[in-house]
Parts: C-alpha cells; structure tokens; sequence
C-alpha cells in the first residue's frame, strides 16, 4: 500500500522524508476532530512567522500539539500542491516558505469551505453549477448568438 | 382515520406536473414562491401523518408512555388499519428527523464556517469580498448583513458590464431570502423524497428569479446571458468542478437560463395561466394539496378524539 500511495502521490519527496500517504488517520494520537483543513492554516501560519525559509522540522517545533513529522511533510505537500507555499532543496531536505497573504490564507480557508459542498445538496448557492459536455456545446452555440447580435 | 391517514404521505406526487411547467410558464418570482409553499405544506402533512401512525405503534409497545386505556380493545378497533404500519413509522419517522436534523445542522455548520473564512480577509468591510482564489466561484452568503462572495479568478474572465450583473445577482439572492426557499424545500424533500423534484425546481427558480431581477437592475438582459454563460464555461475548465454523471443528461440549468436571458422578460401574472397544461397542472397540486391537509387534519381530529376517550381523567 505504501509504494501504491507513493506513486500516486503528487510531490516525489526525497527518500528521507517518504511520506505515507497520509490522511487524518495516519497518526493514530491525533484527535479526529482536527480537520485537515485547520492543520493546514496552522502550519500555514507557523510558516508566515518564520520570516524566511523553514525547515519541516522546524514547523514541527512550533506547532501546538506534538504532530509527527511525517505528519508535518505531508501538509506542506499539500500546501505545495495548492501553490500556497514554495519549496527549495537544501542538502537531503527542503526549505518552505509561505507564499501566501493573510488574504490568501483567507481564500484557501473559504475554498475548503466550497470544496466541501455537494453540488446536489450545496447549502451555498453558487453563480454557476457544473455543465455537462452536451452543455458546453450548447452554451457557445447560444454565446456565439449574443455576440452576433451585438455585431449587427 | 382510515386510509386518509395515508394519503399525505403519497399525495406530493400531486406537485410534481406543476414542478415540471413552472420553470417554463410562470415567473421565476411566482414559480418559486408557488414550488416552496406547496412543498411545505405537503411535507408537513406527511409528517404530521407519520407522527400519528407512530402514537399507533407505540402504542403496542411494551412500557410505552401512553395511559392504559389506549390498549383497551375499543381503541384498538377504531384504528384498524395501522398495527403494523404504525410500527414502520416509528423507524421512518426517527428517519425523517435524523435527515432534518442533518441538513439543518450542515447549513449551520458551512455558514459558519463561510463568515469566519470572511472574517479573515484583510480587507473590511464591504458588500462584496473578494478572495485571490484561480478557482472561480461566487456565491452569496446569508447574515446581517449579507455579503457577495467572489474569487479573483471569476472577476478577470467577466467583462466589467458582467461584473456588474453577477454582483446584481448575488445581491438579488440576499435581498429576496432565497436561501430560506432553498433551505423550506431542502427539508421537505428530507420530510417525503418524493419532494425531491420541487427542490431541485425552487434551486432553478431562484437563480432564474435573481438572473430577471440583475438584469432589471443593470437594464442588460443580455450582459446577465453573459456573465452566466461565460463564468459556467470557465469554470468548466477547473477540473474539481467537473459533474459526475453527465453523459444522458437533459439540458442543463446553465444553457437553460442562458436561453431565458436571450427570451424577453417573462410576464408577471399568475392568472388566467398561459395555457391549458399550467391549468391542469395547477389544479391537480392544488386539489392534492388541499386534500393532503384536509386528510392529515382528518387524522389529528380523529386521534385526539381516541386519546380524549381513552385517557381516564
């Protein structure tokens, strides 16, 4: 299982950080009630104070709460994956830096929000729901018309 | 209370013709008002229905809470048909408020947790709040006072004239309530899924009844056509929105509401009805649910009358 997550996993990590692929049930300790969503504005937010580039396990010291390290890689991955923070190699290991705002801590927080709802059962009313390709063709057929119109 | 008791609990079927015709004949306003009145008084019929088959079945139960003179061989026989079905209803019932109580506690929940993703946003306040996000969306989100929730992404590939329109309907949802329609006819398909159909027309509804009332608002039906169109076909684009099934689908919401914007502006009246299916269609949901509310009120007179007799006081 492991070597299957691995491959499957977006960020190759070096050898001495492989990460299982880790949700919220890879810790055992850790309380189910701490979403993955709230560790990853904590370590987001550990990061921005750093002022600088920071070592994994230096995030790990600075966290509330005794996280694993492997833990800890796997959020910043995550973060990685969702361009919040940058990475640079530094001898076997990398450095991260926060790449994002208050605002944009703000964005991924509302963003996982959305990302949470069902389109079915959305309690948030978006703008625009999902399309389906028989919709696409549609839409730029009736697009085309409004801006023929706008020609005459 | 005989077979009456039963009724509410299929008569929502009746909803389902107007449902269908609405979207196409009435007003987005009219339709949507119509679908979520109808939906609830339906849905509560069926409840009240399934409340009174479960006081039969627990009345068979050993230890139940009910005075002794309910067991009484009298009473028994003027609730004839329920025994075993008043058993079923104490399980659906449980199930029924499990899901109402489900749905009630997300919509809780996600708004919360939407006005503390606002509230961490630098920038204060104002009736619209931007987030630096490449995923497009925007949505509005209910509260004193409600607020427009747009992502960069979505403003960059808008027009500044669509801007305007999607910002005037957003502003029209918070204005008009809708999420209580949305929320009424949420609960009422939990309540009875044969409701399921008049959610998903009171979904439809509103966001036509907001696209009519931005494009009044901005005086450009077809800058509204627009900027729904164009932010429906970029976020196409972004994988996570993509739908799960779609290969047999009808014609979607999006085109649908496109197509209307294209259309002059719907009329207004509810009556006479725009031909003769609205007509038959109208008159079918509102036979049903007269007879639905007739039919459950039937049942409570008759159940409070029972517990009347057999209660010694």
């Amino acid at each position: 299982m492991d070597t299957a997550g691995a491959s499957h996993h977006p960020l190759n990590e070096l050898p001495d950080d492989n990460v299982p692929p880790a949700g919220p049930a890879s810790d055992g300790r850790r309380p189910r009630k701490r979403g993955q969503g709230e560790l990853e504005a904590q370590v987001l937010a550990v990061l921005r104070s750093a002022n600088g580039p920071a070592t994994a396990g230096w995030v790990q010291e600075h966290l509330d709460g005794d996280l694993a390290y492997t833990t800890v890689i796997t959020i910043l991955s995550r973060l990685y994956a969702k361009k919040c923070v940058t990475r640079a190699r530094q001898g076997r290991s990398y450095t991260w830096t926060s790449a994002s705002d208050e605002a944009g801590l703000a964005a991924l927080r509302m963003r996982r929000v959305l990302d949470g709802e069902r389109d079915r059962e959305a309690v948030l009313a978006r703008f625009v729901s999902a399309l389906s390709p028989g919709d696409e063709e549609r839409l730029r057929a009736l697009l085309a018309q409004t801006t023929e119109k706008d020609e005459d | 209370m005989g077979v009456f008791v039963y009724l509410p609990l299929v008569l929502p079927l009746t909803a389902l013709p107007i449902a269908r015709l609405a979207e196409q004949h009435l007003h987005p306003r009219s339709a949507t008002r119509l679908l979520a009145a109808v939906g609830t008084t339906l849905a509560l019929c069926s409840t009240v229905c399934l409340a009174l088959l479960m006081v039969v079945g627990t009345a068979q139960l050993p230890g139940n809470p009910l005075p002794d003179g309910w067991a009484d061989p009298e009473v028994r026989a003027a609730v004839p048909y329920e025994e075993r079905a008043g058993v079923v209803a104490i399980g659906v019932l449980v199930a029924v408020f499990v899901a109402c109580g489900a749905t009630v506690h997300r919509h809780v929940r996600q708004r919360i947790r939407a006005t503390r993703a606002l509230q961490s946003l630098p920038s204060q306040p104002s009736p619209v709040a931007v987030f630096p996000d490449p995923e497009p969306y925007a949505y509005a989100l209910p509260g004193a006072p409600g607020r427009v929730v747009v992502s960069t992404a979505m403003m960059e590939c808008l027009t500044a004239r669509e801007r305007r329109a999607l910002v005037a309907h957003e502003q029209a949802h918070l204005t008009a309530r809708h999420h209580r329609y949305l929320l009424a006819t949420q609960l009422a398909a939990r309540a009875n899924p044969f409701l399921l159909p008049l959610r998903t027309a009171v979904a439809y509804s509103t966001e036509r009844w907001a696209d009519e009332e931005a494009a009044q608002a901005i005086g450009d039906r077809r800058a509204v056509a627009g900027a729904v169109g164009k932010a429906a076909l970029f976020a196409h684009r972004s994988p996570i929105a993509a739908p799960a099934f779609a290969a047999f689908a009808a014609v979607g919401p999006i085109p649908r509401r496109v197509a209307a914007l294209l259309e002059p502006v719907p009329p207004t009246r509810l009556w006479p009805p725009s031909s003769a299916h609205v007509a038959f269609a109208g008159l079918v949901a509102t036979v049903g649910t007269t007879v639905s509310a007739l039919s459950s009120l039937n049942a409570t007179v008759t159940l409070v009358r029972i517990l009347h007799e057999a209660t010694p006081l």
